[in-house]
C-alpha cells in the first residue's frame, strides 16, 4: 500500500471515528430540543442556623428542586436550623445508606420509599415515630392519611415513617393523536376491559402508510406511531394487571410468592400479547418510552405522577393524564410513598430540628404537589387547585380508590429485581410468560425464605 | 559558599549503626525502606481486604443484620449450583473472547498503519487513542444512542442499504456482540500503543535481509513481524483478558442492567446483584473469590499456551 493510500485509508477511519461521536451527540441534542429544567445540585447547603442537620434523599429530578425550595422557605422561617441536603440516585442511596449505618456516618434524616420501611426497621436502625402522630400525642392526625398509606409506614405494629407523598402510576396521552383518530380524551370514557384497551391501542397504532393496527393492510414491521409501550418499569405495570386479574404478589400469610398464579400468568400474557400478537407496543428493550412520547411516536405512555413537569416542558406535545389501564375485572394501580425516616442515633438538638423540618414540610404538602406527586395528607389533596394540579387530583383519586403498594417484606428490593428480570424475559420474547414467571418465582421464593 | 576539602571527600562515611554492615546489605535495606510506604498501603488495603473477603465468604453475612452465622462452604456450594452464575460465566467468556480478539486485531492493524511514515502520523495515533480516555459512563451513553432502535445512527446508516432497524440491545443473540463492538471501539487504543512500541523494537535489518531474499509483504508480516511480536501479544492478551473479564460498566449502562433479561449479565453484574442489591455480602465474597480463581486459571493457561512460543 502506498503512503498516499495509507493516508487516505487512515483519514477515512478517523473520519468514521469522529463521525460516530459527533452524530451520536447530534442525535442526543436533537432529542433534547425541548427546554430542560434547572439542574438539581447534588449537595445543597440550605440556611445558616447553628443547629445543623444532614438529609439524604433520592430526588434527583425536578422534584428535588421543589423540595429544596421548600426547605429554603423552612430555613428562612427557622433561622436557628441549617440543612445539608444530599440527592443521590435511588439505587445508590440504598447502598450508601447501608454502608453509612455500618460506618456510623448515617444522616440525621433520610427519605426512602415506604417499601423500605420493613428492611431498615428489621435491622433496628430506625427511630419509632409513633409519638409524631396524634394517636401517640404528636402533631400528625392519623386520619389525615389513607389506610393504605398508613399501613406502609408500619412494621411489626410500630410506626417508623412519615409520608411525604403518594406517587404512582397512570397514563399520559397525546391528545392530538386521540383527536386525529376521533377518540374522546375524556378520562371518564376509558375502557374497562382488556379487549376495550386493545381496541383503543390498535386505533392509535399506525404504520408508515397510515394504516392503523385494525386495518388488514397494517404493516407491523414499519410502525411509526405506537398505541402503547410496555417498557417503562414493567414491575408496576405487571403488579397492576396482576391485581386487576384477581391475583396477588404474596400469599395472605406473606410466606409464599404467588406472582406465578393463574392470574399472574394471564396478566403477563396480556402485556406480552400487546407486543407480539396485537403489535401495539414495541418490545421492552431498546425503546426509550419517554423519548418516544416526546418525539411523537407514542400515543399512550404508561408512567407516573412524576411525569407532570416533563409533560409541561414538552410544549409541542399536547398531553394530559388518564387513569391507569384496566385489563381485568377490577381496577388497580400501583403507588408508593416517599417516606421520612429518622435513624435511631439521631438525638438532642438534631432530633428536634429534624422533627420540626418534617412537620413543616408535611404541613406545606400542597406546595409539594408542584413536583407532580400527590400529597400524602388527605387535607392537602383536598386543597389542590384543579386548574393547576389536574393530574395530581385525577391520579391521587385512583390511588385512594384502588391503589396497591409494594409487598411488605424485608427483601422487597431483591424480590422486585428478580421479578423485573422475569418480566423482561417475557416482554422481549426470550421466554414464554409462564416459564418466565415460574423461573422468577423460584428465585423470589428463595430470597423470601432467606429473609 | 563553604568549600569542600579533599580530605572531607576522601573520609569514609560514618555508619549510624554500631556494627559493620556491607554495601549490599545497605542497598537492600534502602530498597525496602523505599518500598515500605507502598507495602503498608498494599497490606492494609489489598492483603487485609482480600483475607477479609475470604473470611466473609464463609458466613451468611448481611451488612446491617447483627447475627452472621458461620455457614462453611455453603456459599460456594450454592454458587456452583446456581445456573444463573454459570450463564454469567458463559456470557463473560463470550464477551472476553470477542473483545480481546477484536482489540488485539484492531490494535495491531492500527499500530501497523500508524507506524508507517505517513503525513499526520502523530495526529492519527492521538485520535485512535482518544476513545480510551472516555469514562465508561460517557462511552456507554454514546453507544446506547448509537445502538438505539428509535434514533440510533447505526440503524439509520444501515437503512440506506435496505436493512430494517435491528434491536441490538433487545435481542439476546446480538447484545453481547454489540457490547463487544462498543468496547473494541473504546479500548483498542491501548493495545495499539503497546504494539507501536513492539513494532519499533523489531530490527529493520531483518526486513531488509528478507526483502533481499525476495520476501513479499505478507511473508514479512507472518515470518518476521508476528513471531517477534509474540511477547507483546502475550502482554496485550493477558492484560486484555484480566481487564475485559471484569466488564461491568458497558452492560450495566448500555443495556440498563445486563438485559434483556439476563442476556448480558456478566460475573461482575452477578456479583453486584448479590452483594449490592440483595446485600448478601457473604455470598458476594464467595463470588468474588471464585472470579479471582477463574481469572488466575485463565491467565495461567494463556502463559502456558502463548509463552511456549515466545521469542524474546
Amino acid at each position: 500500500m502506498s503512503k498516499r493510500t495509507s493516508f487516505f485509508a487512515l483519514s477515512l477511519v478517523a473520519l468514521m471515528l469522529m463521525s460516530m461521536i459527533v452524530l451520536s451527540s447530534v442525535s442526543i441534542f436533537a432529542q433534547d430540543a425541548t427546554p430542560v429544567p434547572t439542574a438539581t445540585p447534588i449537595v445543597a447547603d440550605i440556611g445558616s442556623g447553628g443547629t445543623h442537620i444532614s438529609f439524604w434523599n433520592g430526588l434527583t429530578g425536578s422534584d428535588g428542586v421543589t423540595l429544596n425550595e421548600m426547605l429554603a422557605q423552612f430555613a428562612a422561617e427557622n433561622p436557628d436550623i441549617s440543612v445539608t441536603v444530599e440527592m443521590i440516585a435511588w439505587a445508590t442511596l440504598y447502598q450508601k445508606l447501608q454502608t453509612a449505618f455500618v460506618a456510623g456516618t448515617q444522616p440525621d434524616v433520610f427519605l426512602l420509599h415506604a417499601s423500605e420501611v420493613p428492611q431498615y426497621a428489621s435491622y433496628g436502625v430506625l427511630r419509632d415515630l409513633g409519638d409524631q402522630y396524634t394517636s401517640g400525642g404528636g402533631w400528625l392526625p392519623d386520619d389525615d392519611l389513607s389506610s393504605t398509606t398508613m399501613s406502609g409506614m408500619m412494621w411489626d405494629g410500630v410506626i417508623y415513617g412519615i409520608p411525604l407523598d403518594n406517587h404512582g402510576r397512570g397514563l399520559w396521552i397525546n391528545t392530538a393523536m386521540f383527536d386525529a383518530a376521533g377518540i374522546s380524551t375524556d378520562p371518564s370514557t376509558v375502557p374497562t376491559t382488556y379487549e376495550g384497551w386493545v381496541d383503543l391501542f390498535q386505533r392509535l397504532t399506525l404504520d408508515v402508510n397510515g394504516n392503523n393496527a385494525q386495518s388488514p393492510d397494517f404493516d407491523p414491521e414499519n410502525v411509526v406511531q405506537w398505541g402503547f409501550t410496555v417498557g417503562e418499569w414493567p414491575n408496576v405495570n405487571f403488579m397492576a394487571a396482576l391485581a386487576q386479574n384477581g391475583g396477588s404478589f404474596l400469599s395472605e400469610d406473606g410466606t409464599t410468592i404467588t406472582v406465578n398464579s393463574e392470574a399472574g400468568i394471564a396478566a403477563l400474557q396480556q402485556l406480552v400479547d400487546l407486543v407480539y400478537t396485537y403489535h401495539v407496543s414495541p418490545p421492552a428493550a431498546g425503546f426509550d418510552t419517554w423519548q418516544g412520547f416526546g418525539a411523537g411516536m407514542v400515543a399512550i405512555l404508561p408512567t407516573g405522577t412524576w411525569y407532570r413537569n416533563q409533560s409541561l416542558l414538552q410544549t409541542d406535545i399536547p398531553s394530559m393524564a388518564w387513569p391507569n389501564f384496566q385489563f381485568g375485572a377490577q381496577p388497580a394501580t400501583w403507588f408508593g410513598a416517599h417516606t421520612f425516616m429518622i435513624p435511631a442515633t439521631t438525638e438532642g438538638a438534631q432530633l428536634d430540628a429534624v422533627q420540626r423540618m418534617i412537620q413543616w414540610v408535611s404541613e406545606n404538602q400542597v406546595t409539594w404537589a408542584s413536583s407532580g406527586q400527590v400529597p400524602a395528607r388527605l387535607s392537602a389533596q383536598a386543597a389542590l387547585d384543579p386548574e393547576v394540579y389536574p393530574s395530581n387530583i385525577l391520579l391521587g383519586g385512583t390511588f385512594s380508590a384502588y391503589g396497591i403498594q409494594d409487598p411488605q417484606t424485608t427483601v422487597t428490593q431483591e424480590l422486585l429485581t428478580l421479578l423485573d428480570v422475569g418480566l423482561q424475559e417475557a416482554l422481549n420474547g426470550i421466554k414464554p410468560a409462564d416459564q418466565a414467571l415460574n423461573d422468577a418465582a423460584v428465585l423470589m421464593q428463595e430470597a423470601l425464605d432467606r429473609q | 559558599m563553604a568549600e569542600i576539602s579533599g580530605s572531607t571527600l576522601n573520609k569514609p562515611k560514618r555508619s549510624l549503626l554500631p556494627f559493620p554492615i556491607s554495601l549490599k546489605t545497605r542497598e537492600i535495606i534502602a530498597a525496602y525502606l523505599f518500598l515500605t510506604p507502598f507495602l503498608i498501603f498494599f497490606a492494609i488495603f489489598f492483603v487485609r481486604a482480600t483475607l477479609s473477603s475470604f473470611e466473609i465468604s464463609f458466613y451468611d453475612w448481611r451488612l446491617l443484620r447483627p447475627n452472621r452465622p458461620f455457614v462453611g462452604f455453603d456459599n460456594y456450594i450454592d454458587l456452583f449450583n446456581d445456573p444463573i452464575w454459570w450463564d454469567s460465566v458463559k456470557n463473560t467468556i463470550y464477551f472476553t473472547v470477542l473483545t480481546v480478539f477484536g482489540t488485539t486485531s484492531v490494535g495491531l492493524l492500527a499500530a501497523i498503519a500508524v507506524t508507517r511514515p505517513i503525513r499526520g502520523q502523530g495526529f492519527f495515533r492521538i485520535l485512535f487513542y482518544i476513545p480510551q480516555l472516555m469514562s465508561v459512563g460517557a462511552m456507554g451513553l454514546i453507544w446506547n444512542w448509537l445502538l438505539s432502535t428509535q434514533f440510533g445512527v447505526i440503524n439509520y446508516l444501515l437503512s440506506f442499504i435496505g436493512i430494517r432497524p435491528i434491536n441490538w440491545l433487545g435481542d439476546p443473540n446480538l447484545v453481547i456482540p454489540a457490547l463487544s463492538l462498543s468496547t473494541i471501539w473504546w479500548t483498542f487504543g491501548f493495545p495499539m500503543l503497546i504494539f507501536v512500541a513492539g513494532l519499533q523494537g523489531i530490527p529493520e535489518h531483518l526486513y531488509e535481509a528478507a526483502r533481499i531474499d525476495g520476501a513479499n509483504p505478507r511473508q514479512l508480516f507472518f515470518n518476521i513481524t508476528l513471531p517477534l511480536l509474540r511477547p507483546t501479544i502475550l502482554f496485550v492478551t493477558v492484560t486484555g483478558v484480566i481487564s475485559h473479564f471484569q466488564v461491568f460498566g458497558q452492560p450495566y449502562i448500555i443495556t440498563g442492567g445486563g438485559g434483556p433479561g439476563r442476556a448480558s449479565w456478566t460475573v461482575i453484574i452477578y456479583l453486584y446483584q448479590q452483594a449490592w442489591v440483595a446485600f448478601r455480602m457473604g455470598y458476594g465474597a464467595a463470588v468474588a473469590i471464585s472470579i479471582a480463581l477463574i481469572m488466575a486459571v485463565l491467565t495461567g493457561i494463556q502463559f502456558l499456551v502463548i509463552s511456549r512460543r515466545v521469542e524474546y
